[in-house]
């Protein structure tokens, strides 16, 4: 048996856990991260869009700041997230691109004069601001009012995570890849590291650590179709769910994303849109502005999601060989374009359909894409339930999502947390909770108890067929808990997902190989995909209303008064799962509810929603520049890290 | 009428004593728009369960799934079976530590090469980050960024007859890395220092131009060109050094 | 992977093994002009025999001259060979690697490259013979010395073969070379390839073409005047001067 000791186990090696890793380890700790793939290959690299910030360098984002960036992003999250979070990220978004910028990545820059832009699908020209030459732009995305997603061309994951990927190897951080955190070792509430599996070799091994941090991504692929990396599998999240102390938050806010191609459901980027692609339906007509006059196809992904399928219910649809579909349109932009700042969306194209976008239409139909839920943490990125366990990046609810996540804002979120994650972690381990003694007992205990496990299933002769189990789970999840929900599908789902998992206790292997064994892996993460689809669709069934990616056609309005509150889900190690709530305070809010500007209007007030927003509005009359009044309103800069408090410049707004 | 494939693919389990490298036959339905993606999951789901192979986003992005198709390297999750005869053979990846079947160690391959060639931005001093960003020219962005798309699929090591030869030999992909940040200003190394890491035969000056990298990259990075370019740099600055 | 120790030399190899490469190369398409004057006639290459011996510089025949020249093409030849050497497959692990590498890749730029070898790896031999003959009597070199040599003294089989290796190799070579350093360049470098390819094996067609009538034209004179063998040529108006 193996153990292994270090300061800060960092489960995860995408964006968020590398950016953690390197603030640990600037702050003199010892991390190591642990990934089950090569950390480059993480599901980060398949970004391709862009990562937002208020730089205001470029002519269509002139004047933009935090303060718009924040506005944005909490319509986009329905008014779902935590709006002091939202503060801190929108904050930091700024810095974490320039530090980017600094290690390596090759944002893309403006150019000086006049250039063309399709923007609604006609060409229009822009003049560069002046003295922006060489600074980093920006494209439309989605949901924002000014142009703020920097780029690198449409590779922007991969130049991200390559960047931090080598700054990780230039600070000489540990990774172990290919290797799988099975289980968390904790003393009751206090988390200690996690035991290990060496996917090569299949041994096991503890890792203790006085903090651990999980960055494992979402959990897309317990949907059959999902533009997801298939790694993504809620297996973080479900590890954090087996200690039954730590609570998962909006595991039911799950993002569809309006342009995957059929059938892979691989995803082309809302670049495609930004740049001024437009969709169309069979009779070659562009439908999207007579629902959303306003932003049209750049209204937020649920939205424009949501409206797909209600124009293909309407029997607007063009029928495939895989069912229906609607069209991107890209031709619009021209080949040089394309060529050039959409090259992987040709070769998506080109490879899985066989089309040259620069002349086809793309088949397009809304899809799995991204977990606005995750493990509940506060501010800090520490569960408020179990200590030593922090979370950050996707698999996180942090909660800077709510129930929609804005196009762009969810690698700038992986860096920004990692950032201050890796701050407030430091933190804690040099504080007297962090320095404690590992126990060396415990995690024995745990190992035997996971060992115990995959001995057993290694002889397991039971008549279920793991892969005919999930599959079943991917089909419950597709059909039941899918972009539009109602009652009794989501009832039906719980009762389907309820029985896949008392079938997965008795399971059949037929390889008994203990070492590389994808059999293995497979039966061993299904009881934990599982309990994570069952939060889903709990959470779906319990919640009646309709909020962001959360679409219920028997409660299709948004209803604060009752569900202005987080979804906390929780499995005590005996018993069942729990539902829990924790209310959003509306008399905190910077930005009080109200309609988000696209989508339908069809909201129940919340009782303190009139006030607070009275309150906002005489504020807003009385402040003498931005700065005093969002101070007054929601003060959270002394909740950072001292290094990163200082306000961001700006062409417009320089820094003496 | 669809086709019957024939796949055959190598089995071997190093860890297992018991096992032994082989070909093994499957057979397969051909489905339209079936990749190899596809086909290695429905032989996996039913008939080899514990058959070894490695995808991550199965959009030929992340570069894990480099095998040998018919005995040429190619990302198997954009490799349609349309494209292919009827007997398919599929071999691991060549040059790399086997882990079991198809699936080879290339990460721990990569790593290496990084901390081997220090690839990353060295820099003179940590940026200032709530200040304006340095400005970059577009163009330059634009051209890093292109030397910025190795996936490190590994597919140039198993195309280049060299890398059979030498196991140390940097490879394309090595090459092609020093050439992306000796472009970066950024990055304030000299050649003097470039040399030090690829300026021998392992390295830069180890490559015989047969141009498999060049003709298998999946991303069509220009290799050929690169390599040039960085032969010429560094034989400069090793005929100036005295 | 080992750590490096940068050594100015290897940048220097590469250097002399390609301009040596690159000198050979050419020199053996003066060579073969000066040997195809034969098709001109015998004059015209008695002409060129005597020019090499400083017959117009000095005003009379100095052959050790030749066996100078011979000299150092043999030196050079020799600096190449050696730093060629290197290159080698160094093992039979190395060799067999390679070689299955080749079958599997099916690329016909990897094929080149055992043929380069191969070609080098003969050359060894048949042009040591070659050069030996010409060092020791430099002075029978003339329209029916080296007919005598090249038909009655039995070299021709030597040199049809070594024919095919020069211009095989030194061909490949170039090629090679104008991809290794990255130039010339026509635009785009698929483009280029596809120029260098073309230019390659027209010159090749070109270059054996020539040879095969030279040495033709050689061994015709060879029989014609096997009868009288040992026999100088001696231009006609030059009788009385000797
Ligand atoms: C196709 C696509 C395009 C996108 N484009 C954009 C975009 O343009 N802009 C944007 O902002 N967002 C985009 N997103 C979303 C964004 O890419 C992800 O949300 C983000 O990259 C997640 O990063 P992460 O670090 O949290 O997790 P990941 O990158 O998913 O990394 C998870 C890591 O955890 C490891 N891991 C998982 N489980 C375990 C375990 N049990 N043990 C050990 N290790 C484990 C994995 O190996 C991996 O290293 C896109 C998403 C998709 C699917
Ligand atoms: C006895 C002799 C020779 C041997 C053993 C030999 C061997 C080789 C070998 C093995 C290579 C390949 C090196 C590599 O891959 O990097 C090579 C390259 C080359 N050879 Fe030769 N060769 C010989 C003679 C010649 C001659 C006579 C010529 C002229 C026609 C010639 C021209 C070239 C050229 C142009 C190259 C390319 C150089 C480079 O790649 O840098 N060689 N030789
Ligand atoms: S250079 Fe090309 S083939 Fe080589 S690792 Fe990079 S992407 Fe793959
Ligand atoms: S040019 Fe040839 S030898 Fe050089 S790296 Fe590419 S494949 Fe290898
Ligand atoms: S699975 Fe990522 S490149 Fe093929």
């Amino acid at each position: 048996m193996k153990l292994l000791y270090t300061d800060v186990l960092i489960i995860g090696g995408g964006l968020a856990g590398l950016r953690t890793a390197i603030g640990v380890k600037r702050r003199g700790l010892d991390p190591l991260i642990l990934s089950l793939v090569p950390p480059k290959r993480s599901h980060s690299v398949a970004a391709q869009g862009g990562m937002q910030a208020s730089l205001g360098n470029c002519a269509k984002s002139e004047g933009d700041n935090e303060d718009i960036h924040f506005a944005d992003t909490v319509r986009g999250s329905d008014w779902g997230c935590d709006q002091l979070v939202a503060r801190m990220f929108t904050h930091m978004a700024p810095k974490a691109v320039r530090e980017l910028a600094a290690w390596g990545v090759p944002w893309s820059r403006v150019r000086a004069g006049v250039h063309e832009a399709v923007i609604h699908g006609e060409r229009v020209r822009i003049q560069a601001l002046e003295g922006a030459q060489g600074l980093i732009t920006a494209r439309d995305f989605g949901g924002t009012k000014k142009w703020r997603t920097c780029y690198t061309a449409d590779g922007t994951g991969h130049a991200m995570l390559y960047t931090l990927g080598d700054r990780a190897v230039a600070e000489s951080i540990p990774v172990h890849d290919r290797r799988e955190a099975l289980a968390l070792i904790h003393e009751g509430e206090r988390c200690q590291g996690a035991i290990v599996r060496n996917l090569m070799t299949g041994e096991l091994s503890a890792y203790l650590a006085r903090a651990t941090v999980i960055a494992t991504g979402g959990y897309g692929h317990l949907y059959a179709v999902s533009t997801n990396a298939i790694i993504n599998e809620g297996l973080g999240q479900a590890i954090a769910l087996e200690t039954g102390v730590a609570q998962l938050g909006n595991l039911e806010a799950v993002q569809f994303h309006p342009t995957a191609i059929v059938p892979a459901g691989i995803l082309v980027t809302e670049g495609c849109r930004g740049d001024g692609g437009v969709l169309r339906d069979v009779d070659g007509y562009r439908f999207m502005p007579d629902y959303e006059p306003e932003k049209a196809e750049l209204a937020s992904r649920d939205v424009v999601s949501r409206r797909m399928v209600e124009h293909m219910r309407k029997g607007k649809g063009v029928k495939g060989r895989f069912g229906e579909h609607l069209w991107l349109d890209i031709t619009v932009l021209g080949r040089a374009h394309i060529e050039k700042h959409l090259r992987e969306v040709k070769e998506i194209c080109q490879y899985f359909l066989g089309i040259d976008p620069a002349v086809d239409y793309i088949p397009v139909r809304p899809t799995q894409h991204y977990s606005m839920g995750g493990i509940r943490t506060d501010y800090r990125g520490e569960s408020p339930t179990l200590r030593g366990l922090f979370a950050c990046g996707e698999a996180a609810c942090w909660d800077l999502h709510g129930f929609n996540r804005l196009g762009g804002n969810s690698v700038a979120e992986t860096v920004v947390s990692g950032m201050l994650v890796s701050e407030y972690v430091a933190d804690f381990c040099t504080s007297p909770e962090g320095d404690i003694q590992l126990s060396s007992a415990l995690a024995r205990e745990f190992l035997q108890r996971e060992q115990a496990k995959l001995s057993r299933l290694l002889a397991a002769t039971g008549e279920e067929n793991p892969v005919a189990l999930r599959q079943q789970m991917e089909h419950i999840m597709m059909e039941r808990v899918g972009l539009f929900r109602n009652g009794a599908e989501l009832q039906t789902a719980v009762d389907e997902l309820r029985i896949l998992l008392q079938r997965a206790e008795n399971l059949g292997l037929r390889s008994r190989q203990p070492a590389a064994n994808p059999e293995l892996v497979l039966a061993y993460r299904l009881p934990k995909m599982l309990k994570i689809a069952l939060g889903v669709a709990l959470g779906a069934l319990a919640r009646t209303e309709s909020r962001g990616a959360h679409f219920r056609e028997d409660y299709p309005e948004r209803n604060d008064r009752d569900w202005l509150k987080r979804t906390l889900y929780r499995w005590p190690e005996s018993g069942e799962p729990q539902l829990d709530y924790e209310p959003l305070d509306v008399k905190q809010m910077e930005l009080p509810p109200g309609f988000r500007g696209y989508g339908t209007k069809n909201i129940v007030e919340h009782p303190d929603t009139k006030a607070r927003q009275a309150e906002v509005a005489q504020a807003q009359q009385r402040a003498p520049d931005r700065f005093a009044l969002q101070e007054q309103l929601m003060p959270f800069r002394h909740l950072l890290p001292e290094r990163y408090r200082k306000p961001n410049e700006r062409l417009h707004e320089p820094l003496p | 009428m669809n086709r019957t494939l024939r796949f055959q693919i190598f089995r071997h389990h190093p860890l297992d004593p018991q096992s032994q490298p082989r070909l093994e036959t499957y057979r397969l339905e051909e489905s339209p728009g079936m990749t190899l993606f596809i086909a290695l999951n429905l032989i996996r789901a039913e008939q080899a369960p514990d058959l070894n192979f490695d995808f991550v986003c199965r959009a030929g992005v992340c570069g894990s799934c480099a095998m040998l198709i018919n005995g040429r390297p190619g990302l198997a999750c954009r490799t349609l079976t349309a494209s292919l005869p009827e007997t398919i053979t599929l071999l691991p990846l060549p040059n790399f530590e086997l882990i079991a079947d198809l699936s080879v160690n290339t990460g721990k391959w990569m790593r290496a090469l990084s901390e081997r060639l220090e690839t990353w931005v060295h820099l003179n001093e940590e940026p200032d980050i709530d200040r304006l960003e340095a400005p970059m020219d577009a163009d330059l962005a634009e051209q890093i960024y292109e030397l910025d798309r190795c996936i490190e699929c590994g597919c140039c090591l198993a195309a280049c007859g060299t890398a059979q030869m030498r196991k140390d030999f940097v490879g394309a992909v090595g090459i092609h890395k020093i050439a992306r940040f000796r472009a970066d200003p950024r990055d304030c190394r000299d050649d003097a220092a470039y040399y030090e890491v690829i300026g021998d035969e392992d390295g830069v000056f180890g490559c015989m131009s047969l141009l498999g990298c060049q003709d298998f990259c999946p991303k069509n990075l220009s290799l050929q060109t690169q390599i040039a370019f960085i032969r010429r740099k560094l034989a400069r600055q090793g005929w100036k050094k005295t | 992977m080992k750590p490096l120790i940068a050594s100015p030399w290897s940048a220097r190899f590469d250097l002399l093994q390609s301009l040596s490469g690159l000198f050979l190369a050419l020199f053996m398409w003066l060579h073969m002009a000066f040997v195809s004057s034969i098709l001109w006639g015998e004059k015209a290459f008695w002409t060129v025999a005597r020019f090499f011996e400083g017959y117009f510089f000095f005003g009379r025949s100095l052959p050790w001259l030749v066996s100078l020249f011979v000299a150092c093409i043999a030196a050079l030849i020799a600096v190449h060979a050696l730093l060629a050497l290197r290159k080698f497959p160094a093992s039979w692990q190395q060799y067999r690697a390679f070689w299955e590498h080749r079958q599997r890749l099916a690329h016909l730029d990897t094929n080149l490259w055992p043929l380069q070898v191969a070609t080098g790896f003969l050359m060894f031999f048949l042009a040591s013979v070659h050069l030996y003959d010409l060092f020791i009597a430099p002075e029978q070199i003339g329209p029916y010395g080296s007919a005598d040599l090249v038909w009655t003294g039995r070299t021709w089989p030597l040199l049809l073969l070594l024919l095919f290796c020069v211009e095989v190799h030194g061909l490949i070579g170039l090629y090679r070379l104008a991809l290794k350093w990255g130039w010339p360049s026509f635009g785009d470098p698929q483009r280029t390839r596809r120029i260098l390819r073309r230019l390659l094996w027209v010159l090749l067609v070109f270059f054996l073409a020539m040879g095969l009538l030279t040495l033709g034209t050689f061994i015709s004179l060879g029989i014609e005047h096997a009868p009288r063998a040992g026999e100088p040529y001696v231009p006609s108006g030059m009788q009385e001067a000797l």
